[in-house]
């Protein structure tokens, strides 16, 4: 290769390609730091060339791309790298490649069917997102004391196990990165119980869609608390299991400790949440701060570590997931009998849903009833169906503790059956923006312990 | 609320209900957030107060935005610690509806002219004292500008790139205001109103499903 030629200084800047950018960003204190004042080049180094390129590199600084198709990078997460030898010296994320457009696509949709696709934010934690969505569509519609207290013990249950799946994912994601396939495989496994019970419940393991404005799209199945209890005593142990592979698991601890450490002040500074900070030493849970759909009822600790660092938020995950257990069995002791949807027939959904032979279908007994018995109830049915309800003109900001952090939604009604704008601060997208402090001065390897550390996922990330 | 049958199901036709400070119903805010709102007010000129749900929302002019999200961090009644979020909307320009009267059955419109605006919602969180509220403020929709706040909150960083790229805002100071969703060599900003939606052509005799916001369903 020769240098010369695979310098491109001047090639067009496209998304997020830092020829320009690089050059400018890098005044960050580190590379001032470490005399690295001046950007270098950047090479485009195709395959076999490699051994060339130290000689063409000036000032010991190199540019490497990392992602978006990496096996470690959680989805699509693009990292651009200044490394200084092994070290890394800036970080600039590169997002939007799962970019879908929902915030803008639900402006033109009745709000029902809202959840259906916030629901596919998310992917890990799709219970939280149609969670927080309903509440705010809840608290503009003025409704939030007029939800059952089923529905409502429900919510807790099915979330707080989301809660449980997203972590074990997280285990699994990152036990995988750090080369303990062990942990991927028991973290899948262990999760399946709980997309199983998911399953049994909604009819879909994942984007449930369950969770709707003014209640729950079906009451559980008769049998539900007896998989309930099945699937907590399998899980309890099964978490102890965890720990016992990984707590004291010499190269687990090495690979963790003292990495990718971020105190209390530059997560708060960032806008970091969630787990992150609670590792960092803040008791800061929205479950105590804003409780919603009754989780103030429960008895449960705020988990916290005080290490700022990749342990520390292993430490604190594997602890929530006990603590959502705890919650989870107390809910379901505390189950009340009862509607699952609000009484108020302009807003509840009308249709039936029943288990026939070939699974949850349409029920044949309400269908009967507004195709031939009641004019007026299909005229009803019909109407809520293709135009929804009428929302009164607002805007409210509700937020929910997700397995990430805080996950808040930002509701702008005018009055109509669609809403005028929805916005979603979902909490990977901060995590984002603090990798370029997380993953500074740490070595390459490092940075994929970092970044799983944080737990992004990129389909909140860019919704 | 409405019923059915009000109002223009075709709602997404740009003809926006702007949201009026004097038709939102007041409401009474916690004894928390109205400390919050008293300390504000007492310390900023021409701060608006509206509350919606029990929801404190302050509007502001443009220029104060960093000097009180700055004064909501450090003083000791507010401490602010985090900026939980920034929010956008767009009102485009054009005719409003005024009143809509419900009781003959057909709105009644008083048609007025409104200059486009984006409205910008920095909302903030204090942990020490457990409150949230939003600060408010109005940019015209063309050429909208405004100081960055990522020297207060560095959360603001990466938000202030998204609210950039989603509706072209441009915030003065960002370090490293880039398109962060779209490509770099987008044009336009899909959170507008106005942004082009375009139809679906169908195999049919040429036929085309309209842009979503142009549909009578």
């Amino acid at each position: 290769m020769s240098a010369d030629e695979q310098v491109a200084p001047d090639r067009p800047a496209r998304d997020g390609d830092d020829t320009g950018s690089t050059r400018t960003k890098l005044d960050r204190a580190t590379a001032v730091a470490s005399g690295a004042i001046e950007a270098p080049h950047t090479y485009t180094v195709a395959s076999q060339e490699w051994e060339n390129l130290p000689d063409a590199v000036e000032d010991d600084l190199m540019v490497i791309n990392m992602g978006p198709q990496h096996p470690s990078t959680h989805g699509v997460l693009r990292m651009v790298l200044t490394l200084d030898g092994e070290t890394v010296v800036d970080n600039k994320p590169v997002i939007g490649y799962l970019h879908t457009g929902i915030e803008k696509n639900l402006e033109y949709r009745p709000w029902v069917m809202g959840v259906t696709f916030v629901t596919r934010m998310d992917y890990l934690s799709p219970m939280f997102n149609e969670l927080g969505y309903c509440l705010a569509v809840e608290k503009l519609l003025g409704i939030t004391d007029d939800i059952p207290e089923r529905a409502s013990v429900i919510r807790v249950i099915m979330t707080e196990l989301t809660r449980i799946s997203s972590h074990l994912v997280w285990l699994a994601t990152s036990g995988l990165e750090l080369g303990s396939t062990s942990a991927m495989i028991y973290g899948f496994r262990e999760r399946e119980t709980i997309l199983d019970l998911f399953e049994f419940v909604t009819g879909l393991r994942m984007n449930n869609a369950y969770i709707r404005p003014g209640g729950l799209a079906q009451d559980v199945p008769d049998d539900f608390a007896d998989r309930l209890t099945r699937v907590i005593s399998e899980l309890s142990d099964r978490i102890n299991e965890f720990e016992d592979l990984l707590t004291g698991n010499p190269v687990w601890v090495e690979r963790n400790k003292g990495v990718a450490i971020l105190s209390a002040e530059q997560c708060l500074d960032l806008g970091v949440t969630g787990p992150v900070l609670r590792a960092a030493g803040i008791a800061h849970d929205l479950r105590k701060a804003a409780p919603y759909s009754g989780i103030e009822q429960y008895d449960f600790d705020v988990v916290i570590a005080d290490t700022a660092d990749a342990f520390g938020r292993y430490l604190v995950r594997i602890q929530e997931m006990r603590e959502s257990l705890r919650i989870v069995g107390q809910a379901m002791k505390a189950l009340p009998g009862g509607p699952v949807m609000v009484a108020d027939r302009k807003i509840a959904w009308p249709a039936q849903l029943a288990l026939g032979p070939d699974g949850l279908g349409n029920s044949q007994e309400y269908i009967s009833r507004i195709m031939g018995q009641s004019m007026e109830a299909l005229i009803h049915h019909f109407k809520l169906v293709t135009q929804g309800f009428w929302v009164p003109e607002g805007q409210v900001y509700c937020a929910v503790e997700s397995p990430r952090g805080e996950l808040g939604y930002h509701v702008t009604s005018n009055g109509t059956n669609k809403p005028y704008r929805v916005r979603v601060r979902d909490p990977s997208f901060l995590h984002i923006g603090a990798l370029p402090e997380v993953t500074s001065g740490l070595l390459l390897p490092d940075v994929i312990a970092g970044v799983a550390s944080l737990d992004p996922v990129m389909g909140g990330v860019d919704r | 609320m409405r019923g059915f049958g009000s109002g223009n199901p075709n709602m997404a036709s740009g003809e926006a209900v702007k949201m009026r400070a004097g038709r939102v119903p007041e409401v009474q805010l916690g004894e928390q957030l109205a400390r919050v709102r008293d300390r504000l007010v007492g310390q900023f000129e021409g701060l608006e107060v509206s509350g919606f749900r029990g929801e404190l929302t302050l509007v502001c002019a443009p220029e104060q935005v960093p000097d009180i999200l700055e004064f909501c961090r450090d003083d000791d009644e507010l401490s602010c610690e985090l900026l939980s979020d920034l929010s956008w909307v767009h009102w485009p320009s054009g005719q409003r509806e005024e009143e809509a009267e419900e009781t003959t059955g057909w709105p009644q419109y008083r048609g007025e002219d409104e200059p486009g605006r984006i409205e910008l919602d920095y909302i903030v969180r204090s942990l020490r004292h457990n409150h949230v509220f939003r600060i408010r403020t109005f940019l015209p929709d063309s050429g909208a500008r405004i100081a960055t706040v990522s020297g207060i909150y560095r959360s603001a960083e990466i938000m202030e790139r998204e609210a950039y790229d989603m509706v072209g805002v441009d915030f003065e100071g960002h370090p490293d205001l880039r398109r962060i969703m779209m490509p770099d060599e987008w044009e336009g900003h899909p959170h507008r109103k106005d942004y082009p939606l375009g139809g679906v052509e169908v195999q049919y005799h040429g036929a085309t499903v309209p842009p979503p916001d142009q549909r009578s369903y």
